[in-house]
């Protein structure tokens, strides 16, 4: 491997990679061999679209049930795989790889100044580590007695029960899991070891912090979650007991084992997602950031609380009454740094220069959205309110506006910040905002109902309803063909300017960070021409311009 | 591979040279991911351990009658075995970092013979509980028929064999891993320069170590008060 | 890379067979206190002892001593394994329907079950 071999091609060109094994001839096998971050972040943004969609058109066909009340195109059974398939994709498969496994992976190293992630093959491997979960995943929907019909949390003892195809199922989330530990570690080794020299803790870009805060969740967390599946797996098999009332088992233990990894997971999906948000907007407010100390600080201790609060899940699952007080007082410190992130980023757009591309949409769009299915949470936090919401569709509009209007609309935000960078081409902006409009609209049609209906009762997980609830349904459907439509225009807008976009050139939204100050756009396979020395704040601006330049042959600084 | 790699210099305003590290040939930061390699093992047995509390609080007594009966010799020889073969690996890192390759080589060969002992002694242990009818997936330890154990004896024999069988599973994994390492040094990849590999296999075969520090008391010595007993009494 | 090729093998060896002494002497006294002292103890006592000759083993087998980084993850994982302990040790011995819950009564099961078993 030689050193620097920065021939000043784009890393997409046939050859411009470095290989796990061999030195392949065909550009196939070459992307299949490729440790580049670039190359494997791009793939993996490739494969998790594709189940996104997937999800999509599952959750789209459970809209299409529920559009009148008794039974449509499902009955009670294959509903129940139905929204197990949805969760269990979106979950698994889309949301928990998401922004770290994409942007993670392209933009973190480009952004410390690294020419790689530390452990290149290793990244090749959990790729396809990743690759092969999904695979087992999907094989369980032909194999077996049909994909399991648990909910994507495998709840003892049901899932110990039923004879549906659990056991793929758990096997699959073991493996992904695996995946997204050695991902997390990756990151964490790369981001303490592979900083650009002068470049310390913080003076990281925001989304570097993200990443950060969201590796330790995967590292330490996902283990918890692993070894519970494997119980439930053993106990599937040899039937000991360990969470089966009937045989002396508790199911409560199941459930804290399981939320104790899949709580922070949540926050494990919306850190990055915050990091993204991060960056956007001091790019177009063009200002540097406020309170940047206090954004990465939030990041590191929502991490850190977000261990602390699983038991919220528990409220009526026959937790003690201790138990459920501490929890509910521990869950509303989330709040906390959450708020200061955001009002840090609404004092940083103050006074600045606020320009309306289509990143900044959709982070100012995720603001609204994200505060709804934020302060939702914290209504639900409470022991009281919680009795009458849990299991409503209060609670499935709630993490629908955090999850989806939070974590995937920034992801999608990230996709258009940083595809200049990606492919060094620039989509339509105003069909990219008008995509973004329909997503807006659709969302809200969508989701808003939920909340009144789950406020009056209509519970989750059921595939029939009273005729009083049908018209939140109704509404909700159209939102959906609305919302979809929205998608799907959207990724022809990229995808159009993929192939046939104007070049962007190396820094189209005059931004400050690393990532913006690459030889070309696309960048060159090992990056930075030179790896600069950082002695400055990563967004710093001076009446609307970026502070620092640099001379992009020798990457010293020219300001 | 890395043997020629050069590290690129970063150059400061002021003139100043900064050493840029790659991610070729980082000692530390091989050494650092495979720490957190082992806190996310820490982590999986430390779930596993806290399943075996919340048992053993709720099941006492059965907790302890069955740990009675576990086969202390035995376990305590394995303890000891492992014990030796955490030395054996530790003198062998020592060797090959001092230069003394050949000898290393012995080490790490008298590892992978400790370890294939304490995987027979496991084996001759397994066995003797399966024909006293304790194991997974006979009726001992099913509920609901004839034979059944009180549920916190099948909760606690469970878990034995899971916990324990887990563990195995690391040793086995671990002897691939020494096997691989002479390998690797034959083949001159690893030497008193380049030993991140043996640095970090000798990490994990004391993470190895360290687990069934916690795995022994807690399956065989808790219950080691109650009756005088060695071998499992059947019935 | 390696920054310590300097070490004297004699003057480390020392090192490993104390700590090997320490362990074999730890392991004889997990074997003698169940009938030695600490009677009603053991489940603690053991864990302590496990838990020295754990100490043992990150110092100066595993060579943490001195790592200040890794230190502190290793540190932070076990705080939260710990935490992750009290909370859910402290929920189940909580629990306010104890009494009723046959997952927690095991006596009033196992009589049952006992009956059963003598009658087939």
């Amino acid at each position: 491997m030689s050193n620097s071999s920065n021939s000043g091609k784009s890393y997409l060109e046939a050859g411009e990679t470095h290989y796990a094994i061999g030195h392949p001839k065909s550009v196939f096998m070459q992307w299949m061999l490729t440790i580049d971050h670039k190359r494997i972040g791009l793939m993996y943004a490739a494969v998790i679209f594709v189940f996104f969609f997937v999800a999509v058109l599952v959750a789209l066909s459970i809209r299409i049930e529920l559009f009148a009340p008794g039974a449509q195109l499902f009955d009670g059974d294959s509903y129940n795989q139905a929204f197990t398939l949805h969760g269990v994709i979106m979950i698994f498969l889309f949301i928990i790889p998401g922004v770290p496994a994409v942007f993670g992976n392209i933009i973190m190293p480009l952004m410390i100044g690294a020419k790689d992630v530390s452990f290149p093959r290793l990244n090749w491997f959990t790729f396809w580590l990743y690759i092969f979960g999904a695979l087992i995943a999907l094989s369980s929907l032909w194999t077996g007695n049909g994909f399991a019909d648990t909910g994507w949390t495998f709840y003892a003892p049901y899932s110990l029960n039923t004879n549906t195809n659990v056991i793929t199922t758990l096997v699959a989330a073991f493996v992904l899991g695996m995946a997204s530990i050695l991902t997390g570690l990756n990151f964490l080794v790369t981001i303490h070891r592979l900083r650009a020299p002068g470049m310390d803790f913080f003076k990281m870009p925001l989304f570097v912090w993200g990443i950060y805060a969201t590796a330790w969740i995967q590292l330490l967390a996902t283990p918890v979650v692993g070894i519970t599946l494997i119980l439930a797996l053993l106990e599937k098999m040899f039937g000991i007991g360990i969470f089966d009332p009937s045989k002396g088992g508790d199911p409560v233990l199941f459930e804290h084992l399981f939320w104790i990894y899949s709580h922070p997971a949540v926050y494990l999906m919306i850190l990055p997602a915050f990091g993204i948000m991060s960056e956007i907007i001091p790019v177009f407010s063009r200002r540097e950031v406020f309170g940047y100390r206090t954004i990465a600080l939030s990041s590191a201790s929502i991490a850190g609380i977000g261990y602390l609060v699983w038991g919220h899940h528990l409220f009526t699952s026959g937790m003690s009454d201790l138990a459920k007080t501490v929890f509910s007082f521990l869950t509303f410190f989330v709040a906390i740094p959450t708020g200061v992130k955001f009002y840090d980023w609404v004092a940083t757009m103050y006074k600045g220069k606020i320009i309306l591309t289509t990143p900044m949409l959709w982070a100012l769009g995720t603001m609204i959205t994200f505060v709804i299915g934020g302060l939702t949470g914290v209504t639900i936090a409470m022991i009281g309110a919680d009795i009458h919401l849990q299991d409503t569709y209060y609670t499935v509009a709630h993490f629908h506006y955090a999850m989806l209007g939070g974590v995937v609309f920034l992801l999608f935000a990230g996709l258009h910040y940083w595809f200049p960078v990606m492919f060094g081409k620039m989509y339509d902006e105003k069909k990219a905002k008008i995509a973004f409009y329909l997503n807006f609209v659709g969302f809200n049609v969508l989701w808003f109902p939920m909340f009144i209906a789950g406020y009056q009762g209509m519970p989750r997980r059921y595939f029939d309803y009273l005729p009083e609830f049908q018209i939140y349904h109704q509404i909700s459907f159209f939102g959906a063909l609305i919302f979809i439509s929205g998608l799907a225009y959207m990724f022809y807008v990229l995808i159009q300017g993929m192939k046939h976009g104007k070049p962007s050139g190396t820094n189209p939204w005059h931004a400050t960070t690393l990532e913006w100050h690459l030889p070309s756009s696309p960048p060159p396979l090992e990056n930075h021409s030179k790896v600069p020395y950082v002695d400055f704040r990563p967004y710093e601006y001076h009446h609307g311009e970026p502070v620092v330049k640099f001379d992009y042959k020798t990457m010293k600084r020219i300001d | 591979m890395s043997h020629e790699y050069v590290p690129e210099i970063a150059v400061d305003r002021d003139g100043k040279k900064h050493e840029v590290q790659g991610w070729q040939g980082d000692f530390y930061g091989g050494k650092l991911g495979f720490w957190l390699f082992m806190l996310t093992e820490v982590m999986m047995f430390g779930a596993m351990f806290l399943v075996l509390t919340y048992y053993y609080s709720l099941h006492t007594q059965d907790f302890l009658d069955a740990s009675a009966h576990l086969n202390r010799l035995l376990g305590g020889t394995n303890t000891v075995v492992l014990l030796f073969s955490a030395l054996t690996m530790g003198l062998g890192l020592l060797k090959m970092r001092t230069g003394d390759v050949k000898g290393a080589k012995t080490m790490i060969w008298a590892t992978i013979i400790l370890a294939t002992l304490f995987l027979g002694i496991k084996g001759v242990e397994w066995t003797e509980e399966y024909t006293h009818g304790v194991f997974l997936g006979l009726d001992a330890l099913q509920s609901g028929n004839e034979h059944s154990r009180p549920f916190g004896q099948i909760l606690f024999y469970g878990m034995y064999f899971t916990m324990t069988g887990l563990h195995g599973f690391h040793i086995i994994i671990g002897i691939g891993l020494m096997i691989w390492l002479v390998k690797r040094i034959d083949a001159g990849k690893v030497s008193p320069h380049h030993h991140i590999l043996h640095f970090n296999i000798a990490l994990y075969w004391d993470l190895v170590h360290l687990i069934w520090v916690f795995v022994f008391p807690y399956f065989y010595m808790i219950g080691a008060g109650d009756v005088t007993g060695g071998a499992i009494h059947g019935h | 890379m390696d920054t310590n090729t300097h070490i004297n093998y004699e003057e480390q060896k020392v090192g490993y067979y104390k700590v090997l002494v320490g362990l074999l002497l730890l392991t004889t006294l997990t074997f003698v206190q169940p009938h030695m002292f600490f009677e009603s103890y053991t489940f603690v006592t053991q864990l302590m002892i496990g838990a020295l000759k754990a100490w043992m083993i990150l110092m100066y087998y595993m060579h943490l001593k001195g790592e200040k980084l890794i230190g502190w993850t290793v540190a932070f994982s076990l705080v939260l394994v710990v935490f992750f302990f009290l909370v859910v040790i402290a929920d189940v011995n909580s629990f306010q329907f104890k009494d009723v819950s046959h997952i927690t009564s095991q006596p009033h099961i196992d009589v049952d079950y006992h009956h059963a078993s003598h009658e087939e």
